[in-house]
């Protein structure tokens, strides 16, 4: 697989004062560009055996039902010549419906939900397609700056067909009013990249009275190294 | 051609119950040839330990040694509270010289993106006709070298930033 070099803006700035994790933790030297052939041609093999039954739905973790608004997200997993990811690891985690991550360190003043711990995992299928079920995470504070209020999102770590395709990032929802104010949403220059890390909600993924749908796709780097047709 | 990849974010500080089960995959090693230790600490820019990092280690190499481990060849450690991680690695003989004993991914909150890494042995004799190191500055090869403490124990630390920042790549 090939890897093109990713224009300047797309990924976040890494060292970008408004988020002020980022000034002694960003690496300030350019990633050097190597040449190295397992990295591009091979990847951790991950046994079926982890996937646990309830991994894919994230409201069947407790004795009884989650608080909140009850989600599917839907999605493919593609490369950057469209060609699906398949039978690759996703990992997804998030807070619950009162912003509070199930962790020790969180200490925000909202509510635990003992039916709720926000973490699942999954496989990509044939068409890199995956799907989960889950509550709608709520927005939380995280004092970096007056006011600082995080954008809902979802955190998604894949690890695609090649150890050079691993991704962490997160999934935000439409519309929501902190986009404009959350740091760690604006390190990414790029409009366009920032607007693709927006969930759509979709009618169709929406289950009767059920849950509301959202789709998401995710472009991972790398591209097949023989051009079509030679 | 506008790449149309989806951007990178941080993991922030709070991954911990949900990357749990990789942490216990690759925990209580089962090899089949000898390892050492890999220990060190991850540090930014002014040398303070960062105690929320985490670290992916990927060994092709000793995948075939590890065919017990539910995912053979890879390791999934957190920082500690001071910084500090460890790793055993399997070592397959015939050494394969002049490679990583491990290619390493590096994330933290506060890092929007991902780090690729790699370590070698400074004892490997093949460090001077290394494919990877030699595309790497003379001057900066130093900080992909594991130091030897002492029998199977080896030293690497991290670098976010500074004079002694690990070089991270990007993979042509």
């Amino acid at each position: 697989m090939r890897f093109d070099s990713v224009e300047t803006g797309i990924y976040p700035t890494l060292v970008y004062p408004p988020y002020a994790s980022t000034a002694k933790r960003g690496p300030t030297q350019e990633p050097l560009r190597i040449r190295a052939a397992e990295p591009v041609q091979a990847n951790i093999a991950v046994s079926l055996s982890l996937i646990l039954p309830h991994d894919t739905d994230l409201t069947r973790h407790g004795q009884g039902e989650p608080l909140g608004e009850k989600i599917v997200i839907t999605g493919r997993v593609l490369d950057e010549d469209g060609k699906p990811v398949r039978n690759s690891l996703l990992e997804v985690w998030q807070c619950n419906s009162a912003g509070r991550y199930w962790h020790k360190r969180d200490q925000h003043d909202a509510p635990l939900d003992p039916n709720f711990y926000g973490f699942g995992k999954m496989l990509t299928d044939d068409d890199g397609g995956y799907r989960f079920v889950t509550i709608k995470p709520g927005p939380y504070p995280w004092g970096n700056h007056h006011k600082a209020w995080r954008p809902a999102h979802i955190h998604f770590s894949l690890f695609g067909s090649v150890y050079a395709q691993r991704l962490v990032t997160q999934m935000y929802f439409p519309s929501d009013p902190l986009f404009d104010h959350d740091p760690i949403f604006q390190s990414i220059p790029d409009l366009a990249a920032r607007q693709r890390l927006i969930a759509r909600f979709s009618l169709e993924q929406t289950v009767d009275d059920k849950m509301l749908g959202y789709e998401f796709d995710i472009v991972l780097r790398g591209r097949d190294a023989t051009p079509m047709g030679l | 051609m506008a790449s149309n990849i989806t951007t990178s974010q941080t993991i922030g500080p709070f991954p911990h119950e949900a990357w749990r089960w990789g942490v216990d995959a690759s925990n209580a090693l089962a090899s089949n040839v000898p390892t050492v230790t890999i220990s060190g600490v991850i540090r930014d820019g002014n040398g303070t330990p960062i105690n929320d990092g985490w670290i992916e280690a990927w060994l092709p190499d000793a995948v075939a040694a590890e065919s017990a481990q539910p995912i053979p060849g890879f390791r999934r450690v957190p920082s500690n509270d001071d910084g500090a991680f460890c790793i055993e690695v399997s070592l397959p003989t015939p050494a394969a010289a002049g490679k990583p004993v491990l290619f390493a991914t590096i994330f933290a909150r506060g890092l929007v993106k991902h780090q690729f890494t790699a370590v070698f042995l400074e004892d490997d004799s093949g460090l001077a006709q290394s494919e990877i190191l030699a595309q790497v500055p003379a001057e900066r090869r130093a900080t992909l070298i594991a130091r030897k403490l002492g029998n199977a124990q080896y030293h690497w630390d991290i670098w976010m930033q500074s004079d002694k920042e690990t070089v991270f790549f990007d993979y042509a």
